[in-house]
């Protein structure tokens, strides 16, 4: 094989010493999808004990670089050095085996194990003694101050506490590249404080992390050297400290985002005022989780819902749209236009006009296996304008037709696979499965969880407009800066309730998160 | 509704029989507004407000008192207690004694005195007619006024809606309302304030006494209504709805008893004041942060006036929480830009500018 050419690397501001042979490497590393580049000649090294933060927009190809580098995924061209040597990474296991290991965006644990057998999986042995491995993933847990219970099954931990499973295992691998997806996305801040540390502990050891994250204020603290990419190709390489949150954005979508993402406060002249009470929720329990909340919802506006991982924000919202029950003594009422409602299954909220707009995209929000086509269709069989009982192919593809446009959802032809689009484009189609249900009260959790800046703003502008439509929409989200900027009205959950109402022009970052932590 | 449905929703408490009260957020939304209000005069239980020729007055236990004049300058005085009181066109008033008299004080029909009809025993509010007449709102065709509490414990809805004409003819428009407790004459129909259905209904003048709710499920009782220029209406809302109230009306069993052997004042019921005695039921306790007092019971008083919109949906409200002085209002007006309110429960009225302060 003939030595590849030297790398182009378009800014390359503190390239490492000669001596310094990079830990891994790529090289004119390219993809293709059905024909479609989704990686482009990319060039990229990764440094001992660095923190590594690779930025883009959706479909710029950070998840087809990290998929390359796990073994999820083989390169169409260019090769792959490690520590020097060439590699080839034929699978995840080998890649393990190499030392690089995967901390995903959307968990991949076996919902139905403990959170100790999830831990060891895939080591265990001919006999396994329950007890030792729970006693030993307790110490383990403990020593990376993770509060996980080791003999939980995984499917009733929330996002939060599955992803620090997700990161303990890979810690546990003593992997010598580390790459985290969005690792922060579902924590809270004590939660990321705790990540953080444990971050620099690994640096110490010399342990190189790849950090892919939407959150560019995280990417700029935590990591030593960003990469940004760009529909496919690589646009630059420098040390964190020269960049700042604007040049990022600038590199990542080609023009200044900030104003039109989260322009909005102070700029109380946009504030919608409420309409027609559409929802009232009063003194709604269940469990532990929600107990005793009690807050309306009315027509014409964007309400946010702030609160922390565990506030009880996503339950409520559940229990309101039929996904799960309230508690069967004494639960509490839910009242839509004034009329006492208690939905068995989702299906009745949607005929009622109430859609919930999941945050666990990939778990809850589509089908992956299905065409974007077929997403889209499966809403709306589902909601009250449906009436035949045959799928209708022409339908299905005039509704497809017809959300793709709307959403600017980004895809060869409806025939795609979701799983196939990027995250942002995965969300636009959760969307148009929602709206193509006709709801009068929609809620949105998360709607911009792991999705880029590009998007974001599309989603944003997508969330207004329906509020100026007259639809009473719900905004769930631990991201103050998209409550503050999204919401005509702000609800702050704590401790499975609502403990603060605060109009955009009282609102601050300070007096929200004071709401939701004290 | 299926009486087995019905059977199994009450020992689940859920449905009809679910024990929920209404959030106090959107137009609700809590602030400090009544209490920020300067008084303009303390007097015994202030009740009811009305605009005369001598300006802002109110009823005062037996008297009426003038709202701008620091020591209120009685104007009349009776010998029994007032119940419900309004400003008529012609600048007099019209005043309803706890016996069922009405008398006319100032303008035309001044110093004129309707007899008691004995169907119209516990007068709660008035209000002119725009033909003259003078509409009443009858709290309770058992209970007189001052044992409003007994009416809710009973759970009554016996209150009704009555109009007497220039020449003293009464006829009833009206009848099974739940505690009317304010009136307001609207195009060819009156829309009354029904305390214990936490609710506005609208009645369509005519034989049949037709009835639609207007505006439902309300976090507090509400009393009086008024309208001001700008066609927004104001409305009292005396205490506030709690769980434990709502539980305790839903317990025949220990709501007998507790009208039985307990005195009015301790029950678990709404009043105008609480806090003021260790006798009272659960509201001895709570913690102070940050300055604000955190009852560690749902307070039983409350200060509250809403602000509707002409089709009397909820824009905007005034509080005064668990820890203010403001608490019990009965009574509310917008004159000259200014709100007036009379908080019963702290025997005071105040008022303040108001420019569409909003919750």
């Amino acid at each position: 094989m003939t030595e590849p050419p030297l790398p182009e690397t378009p800014l390359l501001a503190e390239t490492p010493p000669l001596s310094e042979t990079p830990l891994l490497e790529m090289r004119r590393v390219s993809k293709e999808y059905r024909g479609v580049a989704a990686l482009k000649n990319i060039d990229f090294q990764l440094r001992r004990g660095e923190v590594h933060a690779i930025v883009g927009e959706n479909g710029a190809g950070k998840s087809t670089l990290v998929k390359i580098l796990s073994g999820v995924v083989a390169p169409s061209a260019g090769e792959i050095l490690l520590a020097g040597d060439r590699i080839q990474i034929a699978g995840p296991a080998l890649a393990r085996r190499y030392g690089i290991a995967m901390v995903y965006q959307e968990t991949s644990l076996v919902p139905t194990l403990t959170v100790a057998q999830n831990l060891y999986l895939g080591d265990e042995k001919f006999y396994n003694r329950l007890r030792g491995t729970y006693i030993e993933a307790q110490q383990f847990l403990q020593s990376l101050n993770f509060p996980v219970d080791p003999t939980a099954t995984v499917q009733s931990l929330g996002t939060a506490k599955r992803q620090m499973v997700e990161i303990a295992r890979a810690v546990r691998l003593n992997a010598k590249v580390i790459i985290f997806d969005e690792p922060t996305a579902t924590l809270t801040p004590e939660e990321k404080h705790h990540l953080f540390t444990l971050i620099d502990r690994l640096r110490e050891e010399q342990v190189s992390i790849i950090f892919i994250s939407h959150a560019l204020e995280e990417a700029l603290d935590i990591s030593d050297r960003i990469t940004v990419l760009r529909d496919g190709a690589h646009i630059v390489t420098a040390d964190a400290k020269t960049f700042s949150r604007e040049t990022l954005i600038r590199h990542m979508v080609g023009r200044s985002l900030s104003d039109e993402l989260y322009g909005r406060p102070g700029d109380n002249s946009r504030v919608r005022p409420p309409g027609e009470k559409v929802l009232s929720v009063q003194n709604l329990s269940m469990q532990n989780v929600v107990q005793n909340t009690s807050f309306s919802i009315f027509a014409g506006q964007v309400t946010g819902v702030f609160g922390l991982v565990g506030s009880g924000r996503t339950e409520t919202a559940r229990i309101i749209a039929g996904v799960v029950k309230r508690d069967l003594f004494h639960g509490g009422d839910v009242r839509l236009n004034g009329k006492s409602v208690r939905y068995r299954t989702p299906r009745d909220a949607v005929v009622d006009g109430v859609v919930y707009v999941t945050e666990d995209r990939k778990g809850d929000g589509f089908f992956e296996t299905m065409s974007v086509a077929e997403n889209v269709y499966m809403g709306h069989i589902s909601s009250p304008k449906s009436h035949g009982a045959v799928a209708s192919m022409s339908e299905m593809k005039a509704l497809a037709a017809e959300w793709t446009n709307k959403l600017n959802i980004k895809t060869l032809n409806s025939d795609a696979r979701v799983i196939e689009l990027s995250g942002g484009n995965q969300q636009k189609v959760v969307i148009a499965k929602a709206l193509v249900q006709a709801p009068k009260l929609i809620i949105f959790d998360e709607p911009t969880r792991g999705v880029d800046v590009g998007a974001i703003a599309e989603i944003h502008n997508m969330i207004g407009s329906l509020a100026d439509e007259g639809l009473a929409v719900v905004v769930i989200s631990s991201y103050l800066p998209e409550i503050l900027s999204l919401s005509d009205r702000i609800l702050v959950s704590r401790q499975g309730r609502i403990v603060e109402e605060l109009s955009p022009e009282e609102a601050t970052s300070e007096s929200v998160m004071f709401a939701a932590v004290h | 509704m299926n009486p087995l449905k019905k059977a199994v929703d009450s020992w689940f408490g859920r449905g009809e029989a679910s024990i929920t009260i209404p959030p106090m957020d959107g137009a609700f939304r809590p602030n400090d507004l009544l209490d920020l209000a300067p008084s303009n005069l303390e007097a015994p239980a202030p009740d009811c407000l009305a605009v005369t020729s001598h300006g802002v007055i109110v009823s005062s236990d037996r008297s009426l008192l003038r709202v701008d004049k620091p020591d209120g300058a009685e104007i009349a005085s009776f010998d029994m207690a007032i119940s419900a009181l309004t400003g008529l066109p012609d600048g007099g008033a019209a005043v309803g004694l706890i016996d069922g008299r009405i008398v006319f004080v100032g303008g035309e029909r001044g110093g004129t005195t309707l007899a008691r009809n004995p169907e119209v025993a516990c007068i709660t509010a008035l209000a002119p007619a725009s033909d003259g007449a003078l509409l009443i709102a009858n709290g309770s065709a058992t209970n007189g006024p001052a044992a409003w509490k007994r009416d809710l414990m009973e759970k009554n809805a016996s209150g009704s809606v009555w109009r007497i004409d220039r020449q003293g003819r009464a006829s009833c428009l009206a009848g099974d309302l739940a505690y009317p407790y304010g009136l307001l004459e609207e195009a060819g129909s009156i829309v009354v304030s029904e305390s214990w259905r936490c609710a506005l209904t609208r009645i369509f003048s005519g034989a049949d006494g037709r009835k639609e709710p207007v505006l439902e499920n309300l976090p507090a009782y509400p009393s009086r209504l008024s309208r001001a220029d700008d066609k927004t209406i104001w409305l009292a809302l005396f205490a506030p709805r709690s769980q434990l109230v709502e539980f305790v009306l839903s317990e025949d069993g220990y709501r007998g008893r507790m009208i039985r052997e307990i005195d009015a004042d301790y029950w678990v019921a709404p009043c105008l004041r609480s806090g003021a005695t260790p006798l009272e039921p659960t509201q001895q306790g709570g913690v102070k942060q940050l300055g604000v007092l955190k009852p560690w019971s749902p307070s039983r008083s409350y200060g509250l006036v809403a602000r509707l919109d002409p089709a009397f949906r909820p824009i905007a409200s005034l509080h005064s929480r668990a820890n203010g002085r403001r608490h019990g209002v009965t009574s509310c007006l917008m004159v000259d830009k200014r709100l007036f309110f009379a908080a019963k429960g702290d025997g005071i009225v105040a008022s303040r500018t108001y420019e569409g302060l909003v919750s």
